[in-house]
This record gives C-alpha cells, sequence and structure tokens, in this order.
C-alpha cells in the first residue's frame, strides 16, 4: 500500500479565548499502521501546535485518549485510521463539559464516583493485579441516560461502587450501598448497553450494574 | 484556569435527546432502548387516538358506516400493523428488559433481543396477514 | 512553613511531579508547567516496570542500588498502584547459566532480595514459562500504573499550594545578562500568551531537555534514545519476566491489567517528537518474547509504540544502551554560568522520587533555604484527588 495515502480529519475545536466550537479539516499522510492519536498528533507537529489533546500510555492502559472518532466511542491510541472512511470526524467525548479542543473536564467524571478513594489494586485472585476499569469515560461518553441526565452518576462509578462491595479495601458497605441506592445512581440505569459496547478494557459495564442491584434488592 | 464549565457535546443535532437516535456510533442495545421509548410514546399516543376514533361511534347508528370507512381504509390497516409491531416490541423487549435489569441472563441481552425476534416476527406476520386478509 | 521563593518547573512527567511533590512540601512556592497531558512525554509511555534494579546489578550498580532503595520506598507511600507480584530472571538457554552466579552476587551486593528457583519451582509460580528454561532467580520486581503513578505526586503537590498547568507551553524563557527569571507561556485552553516569574526554572522535560536548555544558551548533554514496547492482550504471566543475560532487545515482559507488555529495542534520534515504530523491532519483540513465553508468538497485538528515554552521555554513542542510567542534576550557574536555571535529567521511572529529592536539594541550596525532604515518609494522595479542588 502507498504510504502517500491521506485522509482528511475534521476536528472538534473550543478555545475560550474566543468561545465559538467550530471544526478545523486537515489533510493527513497515512501509514498501514496509523492510529487516530498518530494522526492527531502529526496535525500538532506539523500543522497545528495549538491543537489540545489527551494522551499518556500509548496502549490503552491510562484511558486518557478517549474521543468520538464519527461518532463512537474510542481509545485514539487503538484505533486505525485505515478502519475508517475517507473523512474522519473526531470529537471530545460526550456528556462531559469540554476544557478545550478535545480535552473533556476530567474531574466531572471523578466527581460522580462515590466517596471513598478510587484504588485500583485488587488482590480478589490470590495475586495483586490492577482492576480493569481504566477510567477512560468512554462508557459515560455513549450512555444515552447521561445524555440526557447531567445527575445520572454514569456505568464507571457504578462499576466503582460495585467493586468495593466485591473487595471493600476500606470503605464502608453501608455507605456504599446507600450511594447506590438513588434513582441518579443504581436505578438510573436504562439498560442501553451501550456502556459494555464501549468499554476497550473488555469490562462489562452493564453486568456489573446489574449485580449493583441485585445487591441492593437483597 | 476558567472557573466556568464548558460547553458539552452529545451525539445527536439539537436538544441532547436527539442523540438517541443518532445515525452512528449506536449498537444494538441502544438502538433498542430507542425504539423502547419511541414505542412507549407512541402506544400512549395510539390511546387517545383509539378512543378519539371511538368516539365517533358516540354519535349514534349513523356513524358506524363512517366509523367503518375509516378504519377498514389500506392506510389505517397499515396503521394497524405499525400499531401491532409497537405492541410487539415493546411487549417483548419489555420482558427482555426486566429480565436482564434483574440481573437475569445479562450476559445473553443481546441473544435474548433475537430471541424476542423470533418470536415476534411470525406473530407480526400473522397478524399483518389477518389484518388485511380479513379486510 | 512557608518561603517566599517561587520555582518554575518545565515538564509534567514523573520527574517533574515528583519535584514539585518534593518542593512544596519544603514550603516553597511551586508553578509546574507541560504543554499536553500530564505524563504525555515519555513517563507515561514507560513499561511500567517497578525496579527491583536487577538488570543492573552485573554492569550497573550505582543504579541498581538506587532502583532497590526507591522501589521499597514507593511501596510505602503510594500503595494501591502496583501489582506486586515480584519478578523472575530465567535462564533460557545454556548459555544464559554462565550468567546466573554474577547475577545473584550482584543482586547481594547491592541489597536486591534474590532467590535461586529451580526450573520446577518457576514453572509452578509461571505456567506460561517456556518449558525448556533452566532455571530462575527470583527478585521484588513489580508492575507501576505509569500515568497514575506520577498522577497521585501531582494530587499532593497541588493539595499543598503547587500551581500545576497542563496544556500550557513554554514558548520561551526570560534571560538577561546571564540570570534566567522566567517564562513565557502559551496556555493552550484559551490560546493566550502569558509570562511566569520565579527564582529558579527547573528544565525537568527528559529527552526535551535540550531544546528548553537552548532557551537559556545552554547545552545539555542528552540523547533522545527511544526503544519500541509491545502490549499484547491477555494476561501472560503475574509476575515480571526477564531474560537472564546481558541486557538485550524483548528481555522482559510486564503484565499490566489484561494485557502483557514485551519490551524492549534502542535506537538513537536527534527529535524526540517524531518518534517512528519499526516494524522489525516490533518482530524482534515478538520473537525475543516467545522465548520466555511461546504464546506470545500468537498472542494479538494490542498497540505498539515507542517512548524515548532521556539518556545522558556524550554525543558519539549510537545505540544508546552503553550510556549510564543514571540521573543527573545540572546546576547551570556552574556548568555554564547562567543563574536561575536547573537541569534534572536521566533516571528511570522508578527513581522518580529520589532524582527530585537530589534536585530539591540543590535547588534549596541555591536559594539558601535549609528544609529537609520529607518525601521519603508522606503517602501520597490517591491518584484522583488530583482532579478534586486544590488547596485555598
Amino acid at each position: 500500500m502507498s504510504t502517500t495515502d491521506t485522509r482528511t480529519l475534521r476536528v472538534y475545536r473550543f478555545k475560550r479565548g474566543d468561545g465559538a466550537e467550530h471544526f478545523d479539516e486537515f489533510e493527513v499522510p497515512v501509514g498501514p499502521r496509523m492510529s487516530i492519536l498518530d494522526a492527531l498528533r502529526w496535525i500538532q507537529l506539523h500543522r497545528d501546535p495549538s491543537l489540545a489533546l489527551r494522551h499518556s500510555c500509548l496502549h490503552a492502559s491510562c484511558g486518557t485518549c478517549g474521543v468520538q472518532v464519527d461518532g463512537r466511542e474510542e481509545l485514539a491510541c487503538v484505533s486505525a485510521v485505515r478502519d475508517h472512511g475517507e473523512t474522519i470526524t473526531v470529537e471530545p467525548l460526550a456528556n462531559l463539559p469540554i476544557l478545550t479542543d478535545l480535552v473533556v473536564d476530567v474531574g466531572e467524571f471523578f466527581a460522580r464516583f462515590p466517596e471513598h478513594p478510587i484504588i485500583r489494586a485488587s488482590e480478589a485472585d490470590g495475586y495483586v493485579r490492577l482492576e480493569d476499569c481504566i477510567e477512560c469515560g468512554l462508557c459515560l461518553s455513549a450512555c444515552p441516560v447521561a445524555a440526557t441526565s447531567r445527575h445520572y452518576v454514569g456505568p464507571a462509578a457504578l462499576v466503582a461502587a460495585q467493586r468495593l462491595l466485591e473487595e471493600p479495601r476500606g470503605a464502608d458497605r453501608e455507605d456504599v450501598l446507600a450511594w447506590a441506592d438513588r434513582p441518579e445512581a443504581a436505578w438510573g440505569c436504562h439498560l442501553g448497553f451501550e456502556c459494555a459496547r464501549a468499554c476497550p478494557a473488555e469490562a462489562i459495564p452493564a453486568e456489573r450494574i446489574m449485580a449493583l442491584r441485585r445487591e441492593l434488592a437483597r | 484556569m476558567s472557573a466556568a464549565p464548558g460547553p458539552v457535546r452529545h451525539k445527536g443535532r439539537g436538544p441532547a435527546v436527539s442523540g438517541w437516535v443518532a445515525p452512528r456510533g449506536r449498537a444494538l442495545g441502544g438502538r433498542s432502548f430507542a425504539l423502547h421509548r419511541i414505542t412507549g410514546i407512541a402506544l400512549v399516543i395510539y390511546l387517545y387516538v383509539h378512543l378519539g376514533v371511538l368516539s365517533m361511534l358516540l354519535i349514534g347508528e349513523s356513524a358506524w358506516g363512517d366509523f367503518l370507512s375509516v378504519v377498514t381504509a389500506k392506510g389505517f390497516l397499515a396503521f394497524d400493523v405499525v400499531l401491532i409491531f409497537g405492541l410487539l416490541f415493546h411487549a417483548l423487549n419489555g420482558i427482555r428488559v426486566a429480565l436482564v435489569g434483574s440481573g437475569y441472563l445479562v450476559r445473553h441481552q443481546r441473544a435474548l433481543f433475537w430471541v424476542a425476534t423470533a418470536i415476534g416476527t411470525p406473530l407480526l406476520v400473522y397478524a399483518a396477514i389477518h389484518v388485511f386478509g380479513g379486510a | 512553613m512557608r518561603h517566599d521563593a517561587h520555582v518554575l518547573i518545565v515538564g509534567g512527567g514523573g520527574t517533574g511531579a515528583a519535584l514539585a511533590h518534593d518542593l512544596s512540601l519544603r514550603g516553597l512556592g511551586v508553578t509546574l508547567v507541560e504543554r499536553g497531558e500530564l505524563t504525555s512525554g515519555t513517563t507515561g509511555r514507560h513499561h511500567g516496570l517497578l525496579h527491583s534494579g536487577g538488570r543492573y546489578a552485573v554492569n550497573d550498580r550505582e543504579s541498581a542500588v538506587e532502583c532497590i532503595e526507591e522501589n521499597r520506598i514507593l511501596r510505602r507511600i503510594c500503595p494501591g498502584t502496583f501489582e506486586l507480584n515480584d519478578g523472575l530472571f530465567v535462564a533460557v538457554e545454556e548459555e544464559d547459566l554462565e550468567y546466573v552466579d554474577a547475577f545473584v552476587d550482584g543482586c547481594e551486593a547491592c541489597g536486591i532480595p534474590a532467590q535461586r528457583l529451580t526450573r520446577d519451582e518457576a514453572l509452578r509460580l509461571e505456567p506460561n514459562l517456556n518449558p525448556a528454561i533452566k532455571l530462575a532467580v527470583r527478585v521484588p520486581d513489580g508492575t507501576i500504573d505509569a500515568m497514575r503513578l506520577p498522577l497521585r505526586f501531582f494530587a499532593t503537590a497541588r493539595r499543598n499550594g503547587a500551581v500545576i498547568r497542563p496544556y500550557t507551553e513554554v514558548r520561551d524563557l526570560l534571560v538577561h545578562d546571564g540570570l534566567v527569571s522566567g517564562a513565557v507561556l502559551l496556555d493552550h485552553v484559551t490560546g493566550k500568551e502569558g509570562e511566569v516569574r520565579a527564582d529558579i526554572v527547573v528544565n525537568a522535560t527528559g529527552p526535551w531537555s535540550e531544546r528548553v536548555a537552548a532557551m537559556a544558551g545552554v547545552d545539555v548533554p542528552i540523547r533522545p534514545s527511544p526503544g519500541v514496547l509491545l502490549a499484547l492482550r491477555g494476561r501472560m504471566c503475574n509476575m515480571v519476566l526477564n531474560r537472564l543475560h546481558k541486557s538485550g532487545d524483548g528481555d522482559i515482559i510486564v503484565p499490566q491489567r489484561g494485557l502483557s507488555v514485551v519490551g524492549t529495542s534502542s535506537w538513537v534520534v536527534e527529535d524526540p517528537d517524531d518518534l517512528t515504530v519499526p516494524e522489525d523491532h516490533v518482530e524482534r519483540m515478538y520473537a525475543e518474547g516467545s522465548k520466555l513465553v511461546p504464546a506470545v508468538r500468537s498472542a494479538e497485538r494490542r498497540a505498539a509504540w515507542s517512548a524515548a528515554r532521556p539518556l545522558i552521555g556524550s554525543k558519539g554513542a549510537d545505540t544508546g544502551r552503553e550510556l549510564s542510567r543514571t540521573f543527573k542534576t545540572f546546576d547551570h550557574k556552574e556548568t555554564d554560568g547562567v543563574e536561575g536555571f536547573v537541569t534534572i535529567t536521566g533516571g528511570k521511572a522508578t527513581t522518580l522520587r529520589g532524582m527530585a529529592e537530589l534536585c530539591a536539594d540543590v535547588i534549596c541550596r541555591k536559594l539558601d533555604i535549609d528544609e529537609p525532604c520529607r518525601t521519603r515518609e508522606t503517602v501520597l494522595l490517591p491518584h484522583s484527588a488530583y482532579y478534586a479542588a486544590a488547596a485555598a
């Protein structure tokens, strides 16, 4: 395949200085294994250094590079350019306030979580491993309930609560149950299942939310 | 950094609820979620339409002919089939949602959708044949 | 106790994070600027290895001792951010056996606990290992969450008054008459330029160190030395698996959540922003990794990427591996006659706290501030606390 292929990336832009949301288009040369993140960083390096975006680990482990590509939640670092068409639209994740360009306000994401400090090391399997959830926010972006309700805590927060019930690590079980037993928490889920489809860590938020509801119903 | 919260993207154009029916970026779960709500609202609206149409009969015996010509018109029969689809979808998907929402067969939510489709489709076809056949 | 001094740290990787934390605990005012997301340079991309120091026990004892000390400290101050299942150095081929004694002796000399295991014992612990292995040595390796560990330093620093500004790029340094007094910043959130003044500016930009140092008119001997890493779907081991031999490509597999990360390789570049991912290096990861764990060969690629190490050394080296891995603080008043500017560079992800202590000592000396380091004992806030409201 020729490496002088190009694709057009339509990228969402927003700077707080001028306040106007718009899309910029860039022609990006595409190589065989290029990811959407590679393309965005190429734009930063060669066309527009003011493009703000999040990334860190480049291998779907840190959860920072979540975006919507053609309306679908993906981690930009493992989303192949070749899997998309001639024109690719890249927007920030949905349902969270935008800081700038493709960067959303991560504080708002964590604000929905139960009070207990988030500890991701688990000993549930007999050895120590970091939990599946990488806090990427793709589930919250995909959730149709979160789209119309700012108060719904969202799949990731409910998964975190259910994990605290499974493995408390210092959390108070009654506090977690009380937090979950609200219309904007466990009862806010209306089974859209978009969260499970979007999750790049292959956790199944929907399953954990149902497990949480079973706990509450006991 | 500015204290004011920034804009929020959603998947549709216009009000956020349009994201439920966005053309791209939704899978089976999201589509059935949206359709469940649409059929739910449609059934409620139908209830009023139904009462409205029936109220034609309050006028008396003379209204019977008018009533029959309305409800046996091809367009109305087609509407009946759509209505039956809505009823079947909402009922069968409702069972799926009730099961999964109580924690049963969560991993099989997609399979349940197709089972519901397999049950509903012959029922719909049967109903459509009789709706149009009996006219 | 609060001091009047203000330090501007350029670079939001692990080094900058640990330094912001150390200085704010000593009561100095700290502003940190990072042009992108925090840890979006080299730090976020690294292997994720919590080093026992074993890899350096034979050839680079200074590094090995640094590693095991910091390994112990990190376990104490950041509980919950690691996978702590130890690691194995595995003798796969006959010639690896020649290395065992030197390895175990080296570990003992550096204070690294090392336990010899028979082939059967090793396979019981890690059933996916190549059944042809000869023996293994167990050391206290672990897995670090590469982004969230520094984020805990940032969270604690922020709580203690440090101002952390990601998406803020340094356009130029304010230099006049051999004195660096601050920086010109471009805020990518608003698109607006501004200035910040500081008593000391710290260059903590890793492989970008030369670029920032040039803004002050000085040079630092940093070679960006990238290596390829390969993340495979599937958790093929719980312990870190290392090849028991002199350093080579693809000789380590680090488990991380549901992935196994194989690495790494090494070459030298001029521009740390434009890193390629050579497919022959990726192929080498598959080939070498499958000598340790045969299942690597057929495992699905999740991602392959490059990360640039900041290696200190002369400009002559080609492959980058023989350069020393110790870290260094350059006080540019001493090295170049430029006041108010310090570069900290080199090192490994595991030694971030130790690097920061060294640098903070230098900074406090320069500012005539007498404050001890408190980072060895201070337990860090959880990573999510970074996003909670900053200190009043």
